[in-house]
């Protein structure tokens, strides 16, 4: 009993925490530093281009399922652009259950809605809720795209003061790299602009300019060494154009992973040539882009599309100069489009020719971000099962990667062991007490395999076998480290349901259809 | 300073009651006169070298301790086994004498932390009484500590009432349950080894106690003791032996019903059955538990033994290798009774801390395998998912039937032939030139033999790729590293 309540005594706090810290984030900014060329008003025409956005945000509980936490609020500065849509951050989108959009003169209101989002990318396009609000558009100009800046460039960054003054910091561009801005392990091709920023009311998600047109999207600013990361112009451009029709498809993966290639002893035993650079492919995902392009775990990778690939991964680019690798398929390339490889196998030259495609979360076994979405779950008896994912790991606090469950966190760092039996992981999450758990307290984080004989492949196959119950009147659960099974009577447990659902856990199950 | 005010208030709180005792009373002073038995109560002095997991190429770190032993038969004391694990040097004092006596240990025993020390000269100690064992005291009754507690260089005594009888865990190796006493006297570092006596005999040896309660002090009871003295009759100490069975409790009703069990709180679940252990192919997970050498099992796993609850383990506490325990169970609807031979489980060692053992290494051009342990675990801080999960499935999955050590990549001493690799440590090997590793000394005989290969291909659990080692590079490697790091023996292959 004390061990399983105790794990949602735990949860609960931090995720709650969590969820304060990103309101107090957008209220109480980072302080100001004081420094020269800092920020300027701007002219005045620019409040025609910007549009301020407040969203309400609130994302569900992932220790309860069954419910939402406390909402926050978040504010940013939006970039109008043609066909009367806002572009701004994914992360104002992320769990969003209300948008506004308003005037910087505070003028005119309209609701927001989202067009299309791209988490990985960071990038939103909104739109307004009804007809009737297309008129918030009216005497605005909507920004064009700006041609790509090179290093050394200057950029402008556009803020909204309280009272309406629009400011401008202009910053020039120290670095280019592909990065991640928003999610773990997610790289896309990002501006470091080192400018000495006012901090503003709003949180960091502000349009930058190029000689008045937009040429990219600020995601964050640290005061202290006075750098901020800039979405580029590349994927601004391609996202606004891919977006705007509301039907976007997302960027394409390749699937694999990579190793460097400097270790001379390596090199050696791999047969590299010395003139050679390359990317030592360490896996290559099943079902991927470089999988049906018969691409090997142990390839190396030495061009792709006519670029040499160096030993460190990076190759020239025409425009920007070094980039990483990733940027050839993440750049400019959408699924559909081929890339040609030439490869290093067994010291053998080898040509391969990939036909990208787009690697969707919600397919992965582990899905690493859920936003959006409510968890799924099912509560039978007091049981609590729930399908595994990358937030729910991360509920198990700050240092979740070695205090989350070990048989969790094994399915997370190696899938490919798990994905042959199952769409999704089904976990007994936790054990509500009630008559008919008894006994069944310290049950906890163990990987469901079978209910009832069927075997489960995600929450909709636990639900399906719990509904077509057990012999005589018993369901009968199984897992996959505890070799026992755990019974629960169908009458009894169908009785505690209904007291559940009477003290406000409703509805007892949600599923992916 | 502080340790001898918390000593005082030790000493207070245990005064008022005296007076509804019926022990024999303590002398006034006890310092001053001391009472027979003090004499044979002893205070140990341990110098001890204790090794160093991380570099274990090092002599590992020297240091001392006090504890303390007593006169339980000629020529015999006995003590706990933390006092007196990894010792270099042993002497032994007593009471109201400078003289100090060197001793060493005859017998140990790291999973009951008991041990038997032994004098080079008894001679002195001819006249000393004596202690004899006693029985388990019963909850509410007062016993007395004796011992060379922290606050002081002189015997302490302190009291304490029965508080608690459990089966319980002991601190020393991390991995064992066995019966324990808790008493509400406070045992302080240098206690450990001390006679715990009631009505003159000994009911405990005190030997633990609590960081975050005061005045809760644990002591091993004479079952354990006497089971340890019977053990080394036979001239060597052997382990405990083991059910080898993990069991979970029949309380739900569903749970009885579905296993056709009527409602009579009686028997336990079995859920797993260790490889090789003493129930492998007789119990299978899923029988029903119901009764250990005609004991009544509960449905929390408890029997009735001598009037108290305790764990149904409790039965194979008692026994020895080679013993037989009787076993009744319900197996898919049929009773079966067997008598299972019992047998020590040695895959278990690998979650206790083990001692007076040299830690295992091989140092490989830079590279640094050791075998994973949980002397291992506790030097060294590893959050690899897959050593973390090697460790934890090693008995249970049966890991141990095919790799007998999991070998990791412990460090990486900086050299030309390994200056890229640094960021592999910590992981485990799979594979040395395409075999298996399964076991330290099998590594060590893949990456010595006899024509090296042009390339050696370490794999490591998890790793983006693999480590290659250019064979023909090795041994100047070794030498360097060898003279850089100053590692006097490239590899320890035995404990």
């Amino acid at each position: 009993m004390s061990a399983s309540s105790l794990r949602y005594f735990l949860l609960l706090p931090l995720v709650l925490a969590a969820g304060c810290e990103r309101h107090q984030g957008a209220d109480e900014p980072p302080k100001v530093v004081v420094v020269p060329d800092g920020p300027v008003p701007g002219p005045k025409d620019l409040l025609k281009s910007v549009v301020r956005i407040s969203a309400t945000q609130q994302s569900w509980n992932q220790a309860q399922p069954w419910e939402k936490l406390s909402p926050g609020k978040r504010r940013s500065l939006g970039a109008i652009v043609a066909g009367n849509q806002v572009l701004t951050t994914a992360e104002m989108a992320v769990d969003a259950t209300y948008i506004e959009l308003e005037s910087p003169d505070g003028k005119r209101l309209a609701t927001g809605k989202v067009i299309a989002v791209d988490y990985e990318a960071n990038l939103a396009l909104l739109g307004v809720e009804s007809e009737a609000d297309l008129k918030f558009f009216e005497g605005t100009e909507p920004l064009e795209i700006a041609a790509r800046p090179k290093p050394g460039d200057t950029l402008d960054i556009v803020q909204v003061e309280e009272n309406g003054t629009p400011l401008v910091t202009t910053g020039g561009i120290q670095g280019i790299d592909v990065v991640s801005n928003f999610l773990p392990g997610q790289f896309f091709l990002t501006y470091e602009v080192k400018a000495s920023m006012q901090s503003a009311a709003n949180s960091f998600s502000l349009p930058v300019l190029r000689d008045g047109k937009l040429a990219g999207i600020l995601t964050s600013y640290d005061a202290k060494d006075q750098l901020s990361d800039v979405i580029s112009t590349d994927l601004v451009e391609r996202f606004v154009r891919e977006a705007s029709d509301g039907d976007y498809a997302g960027f394409p993966a390749l699937g694999i992973s990579t190793s460097r290639t400097e270790d001379i002893n390596f090199r050696a035993w791999l047969k590299l040539p010395e003139e050679k650079g390359g990317l030592y492919v360490s896996t290559v995902r099943v079902g991927s882009a470089a999988e049906k392009a018969g691409l090997k775990k142990g390839d190396v990778i030495v061009n792709i599309d006519g670029h040499e690939i160096d030993r460190l991964g990076y190759f020239e680019d025409s425009h920007y100069g070094r980039l990483y690798w990733s940027h050839l398929v993440r750049g400019a390339k959408s699924s559909g489009d081929k890339i040609a490889m030439d490869v290093i196998r067994d010291g053998q030259p080898l040509k391969v020719e990939a036909v990208l495609d787009r690697r969707d979360e919600k397919d992965q076994l582990v899905p690493a971000y859920t936003f959006g979405k409510a968890p799924t779950y099912l509560v039978k008896g007091g049981l609590v099962f729930q399908e595994l994912t990358r937030p729910l790991l991360e509920a198990f606090g700050e240092e979740w990667q070695s205090r989350a469950p070990l048989n969790l966190l094994d399915v997370y760092e190696n899938p490919q062991k798990y994905e042959a039996r199952a769409h999704r992981i089904v976990f007994l999450a936790g054990v509500i007490a009630t008559p008919a758990t008894v006994g069944y307290e310290p049950l906890r984080n163990l990987i469901v395999t079978k209910v009832n004989g069927q075997e489960i492949k995600d929450m909709k196959s636990l639900i399906e076998a719990f509904d077509k119950g057990g012999s005589d009147g018993m369901h009968a659960i199984e897992f996959a480290d505890e070799k026992f099974t755990v019974h629960l009577d169908e009458a009894v447990s169908t009785a505690v349901d209904e007291q559940l659902i009477q003290r406000g856990l409703a509805p007892l199950s949600r599923a992916e259809e | 300073m502080l340790a001898r005010s918390l000593a005082l208030v030790a000493l207070f709180i245990a005064g008022p009651a005296l007076a509804q005792t019926k022990t024999p009373p303590i002398p006034e002073t006890p310092a001053g006169a001391p009472s027979d038995i003090y004499r044979s109560v002893v205070r140990i002095e341990a110098a001890v070298q204790v090794p160093d997991y991380g570099t274990p190429w090092n002599s590992g770190r020297f240091g001392g301790g006090i504890g303390t032993g007593f006169l339980i038969g000629k020529n015999k004391f006995l003590t706990n086994a933390h006092v007196v694990s990894n010792e270099r040097r042993l002497l032994i004092t007593v009471h109201g004498s400078p003289r100090k006596y060197p001793a060493r240990v005859k017998f140990i025993a790291h999973d009951c932390d008991l041990a038997m020390l032994e004098v080079e000269d008894f001679t002195d100690f001819e006249k000393f009484p004596v202690l004899s064992l006693g029985d388990v005291p019963e909850l509410e009754s007062q016993v007395r500590v004796i011992g060379y507690p922290i606050g002081g260089e002189r015997l302490s005594v302190t009291r304490g009432v029965v508080s608690r009888i459990d089966f319980s865990a002991y601190s020393h190796s991390r991995a064992d349950q066995h019966l324990i006493v808790q008493i509400d006297a406070a045992i302080n570092p240098g206690n450990s080894g001390g006679p715990v006596l009631q009505e003159g005999k000994v009911v405990g040896v005190a030997f633990q106690g609590l960081r975050q309660a005061d005045n809760t002090g644990y002591i091993i009871p004479t079952p354990v003791v006497r089971r340890f003295l019977k053990d080394v009759e036979d001239g060597s100490y052997d382990h405990y032996v083991d059910l080898a069975v993990s069991t979970f409790p029949l309380h739900n009703p569903a749970m009885r019903k579905a296993l056709k069990l009527p409602d009579n709180g009686l028997g336990v679940l079995v859920t797993d059955v260790s490889p090789t252990g003493a129930c492998e192919g007789i119990l299978k997970p899923g029988d029903v538990l119901l009764t250990i050498d005609g004991h009544e099992i509960d449905s929390a796993g408890q029997i009735l033994l001598g009037g108290e609850k305790v764990d149904l383990n409790e039965v194979v506490e008692r026994k020895f290798a080679g013993d037989k325990v009787k076993l009744r169970w319900l197996s898919q609807g049929t009773w079966n009774d067997q008598e299972v031979t019992l047998k020590p489980l040695p895959a278990a060692r690998m979650y206790a801390i083990q001692y007076e053992k040299k830690p295992r290494y091989i140092v490989f051009a830079g590279l640094v395998f050791q075998p994973l342990d949980t002397n291992l675990f506790a030097s060294v801080k590893f959050d690899d998912v897959n050593v973390r999960r090697l460790y934890s499935d090693y008995l249970p999955k049966g890991i141990f039937t095919e790799r007998q050590d999991i070998v990791l990549l412990t460090r990486v001493e900086s050299d030309p032939i390994n200056s890229q690799v640094g960021d592999f440590a910590g992981r485990a090997v799979d594979k040395i030139n395409g075999v298996t590793v399964k076991s330290l000394k099998h590594a060590n005989e893949l990456l010595n033999a006899a024509s090296p290969p042009e390339f050696h291909v370490i794999e490591l659990f998890g790793a983006p790729r693999p480590v290659i080692i250019p064979g023909n590079a090795v041994a100047a490697a070794n030498e360097r590293v060898k003279k850089t790091y100053a590692i006097e023996r490239l590899s320890n292959l035995n404990d």
